[in-house]
């Protein structure tokens, strides 16, 4: 029991020390401009504009579902109008940016682990270090560059299309104008909302690509830990990314 | 195929960005390329108005407020930024107040002329004022919250009220407030029966007068006749000669009246003296009454009676001798 605890301290703390060792590699390789600038718009178009309609089509339901939610509990004392204010605050500062992390944690974060941890296991990631190619400079820093700069692009589209869906689904369904709508929608908007949302999703865009890319590069064990790796990736983004959320929610909304 | 890469990811990136930038714009009610003006109000307390809130003028929304500030002196600075075009009241005052239920404040361009009705906005706007000029005075209507943590004060006081009133007002006070409903029930009873009586009075009271009016009217017909004979034996004399009987018979009249005056006075006197004679008499027959006095004693003794008739026997037959025998009792001699 005791060697139980010991051996699971000892892990924890090698890991730590693993993701700061990654951490400091990266900054370093941020120098080696060269090799991840002409590789970063690849990947941002991986990352970001090939993720676009998975992050649309959620936010689009989500929108419909916030509205006829809204109006359904605000039935009563509340004036419909406020389903445009809900509608907006929720998608700008929580739902636009947490269940798009969440959908490219799934897509973008497996699919680094995956690549990465079979670019590991087959050895080609030392064949590149053979070659005296940075596999930080190579592989890592385009992809969490291009998630850091990309995932805002998204988060803003996605929050663009739920509203969209949110006041169409108002207008067709409820019986709410545009301008009622739209009222409610301006009607405590604050700047921070926007810059809030879209700062988060770029920490979230970071966490998922860092974490993909950590957990890729660490896969060991063949097919089999090309499998555990990806799960690994979602999982911890997944996770990573809902208390990061809270952090953010605690740090600047207070 | 990376030319085809950068500009996919340019595309979306620049539409993100311009949907950001729009939105914020858009959303926040900024007026690109407008010239705005930039006020400062003075509040002692702002309230709920924050930055970013409307500024109203007549109910329309002529800008935002742009930042709020403390100030010396106890003071709280809003500077409102107001749109270009938008002309102040000449003597502009701000009142910060609810908008709504739900939390939404604005602050409200008004003209201090005229003053506002409220006194406790007049006295805040004048002190404001007080406090120097080239900032627009203002003031703070209460929120929700305050009128509602009032009203829950009335509400308390009221359920007190209540209380008190439930405590006095008992079972025993119900029963007797339903038998006071009760009689007065009653007595309104009678009391619209006796309406209808007297309703029923008043009618006949009205026929009567109705046909005391028409008697009214038939003898003033025959006065008016009657004045008519008097204007027409007016022409003749006879109203003289009847005036002049008249005087004479009214100084009749007169003397008549002084004689019976003084048969009044002579009989009052009669009266006067026939009240003494019996208030004597009744002295009289009250000691007789009494038993005191001769009379009294003789009335009530039986034996002054006996002696007084039996004196008067003997009285009768010493009579009767000295009748019979006068030389018993009498003696005549001539010298």
């Amino acid at each position: 029991m005791i060697a139980h605890v010991g051996r699971s301290a000892v892990a924890g703390i090698k890991a730590v020390g693993r993701f700061g060792q990654f951490v400091s590699d990266m900054v370093r390789a941020l120098s080696d401009v060269a090799t991840w600038g002409r590789l970063t718009p690849v990947q941002m178009r991986r990352v970001g504009v090939d993720s676009l309609p998975v992050a649309l089509f959620i936010a689009a339901f989500t929108g419909v579902v916030l509205a006829l939610q809204a109006s359904y509990t605000f039935t009563g004392t509340v004036p419909l109008y406020f389903v445009g204010t809900l509608v907006g605050k929720t998608m700008m500062l929580e739902l636009g940016p947490v269940l798009a992390g969440l959908a490219l944690a799934g897509r973008v974060g497996a699919s680094m682990a995956a690549e990465l941890g079979t670019m590991r296991v087959t050895e080609q990631v030392d064949a590149l270090e053979t070659l005296a190619y940075d596999p930080q400079s190579y592989l890592v820093v385009p992809r969490v560059l291009a998630g850091t700069a990309m995932f805002p692009v998204i988060v803003a589209l996605a929050i663009l299309t739920g509203i969209l869906t949110g006041w169409l689904a108002s207008l067709l369904l409820l019986d709410l104008s545009t301008q009622e709508f739209i009222k409610g929608l301006k009607l405590f908007y604050r700047f921070k909302d926007t810059w809030f949302g879209l700062f988060k999703s770029a920490t979230f865009g970071f966490t998922i690509t860092l974490v993909g890319c950590i957990v890729g590069l660490g896969t060991r064990g063949g097919a089999e830990g090309v499998g555990r790796s990806t799960m690994q990736a979602v999982v911890y983004s997944a996770v990573l990314l809902l208390m990061l959320d809270a952090f953010w929610a605690m740090v600047l909304l207070r | 195929m990376r030319r085809e890469n950068e500009f996919a990811v340019g595309v979306v990136v620049i539409a993100a960005f311009g949907v950001v930038v729009a939105g914020a714009l858009w959303l926040s009610g900024a007026h690109l390329g407008r010239t705005e003006a930039v006020y400062t109000a003075r509040f002692r307390t702002v309230g709920g108005l924050s930055v970013g809130d409307p500024v109203v003028l007549r109910g329309v929304r002529v800008g935002r407020v742009e930042a709020i500030r403390l100030a010396p002196g106890n003071w709280v600075e809003a500077a409102l930024k107001i749109y270009a075009g938008v002309t102040p009241p000449a003597k502009p005052a701000v009142v910060a107040a609810p908008a709504s239920l739900f939390g939404e404040w604005a602050a409200t361009l008004i003209s201090r002329e005229p003053a506002p009705s409220d006194p406790n906005v007049r006295q805040a706007l004048d002190e404001a004022l007080a406090a120097g000029a080239g900032k627009w005075p203002g003031a703070t209507l209460p929120d929700i919250g305050q009128l509602t943590a009032q009203a829950s004060r009335i509400a308390t006081d009221i359920a007190a009220v209540a209380n008190r009133v439930q405590t006095a007002f008992d079972t025993e006070a119900v029963a007797e407030l339903r038998r006071a409903i009760r009689e007065f029930g009653q007595i309104a009873d009678r009391l619209a029966t006796v309406a209808n009586e007297q309703a029923d009075v008043l009618g006949s009271v009205g026929t009567k007068l109705r046909q005391g009016s028409e008697v009214l009217g038939k003898a003033a017909t025959n006065l008016q006749t009657t004045l008519g004979r008097v204007d027409s034996a007016t022409n003749q004399g006879q109203l003289l000669t009847i005036l002049n009987n008249s005087a004479a018979t009214s100084a009749n009249l007169r003397s008549a009246s002084q004689d019976a005056r003084d048969l009044l006075a002579a009989a009052h006197r009669s009266q006067e003296s026939m009240v003494r004679v019996l208030v004597s008499a009744d002295s009289v027959f009250s000691r007789i009454s009494n038993r005191s006095g001769t009379l009294g004693l003789l009335v009530s003794d039986s034996t002054l009676y006996r002696e007084t008739t039996l004196t008067m026997i003997q009285l009768r037959q010493l009579l009767s001798d000295i009748q019979a025998n006068p030389r018993k009792y009498f003696t005549f001699s001539v010298f």
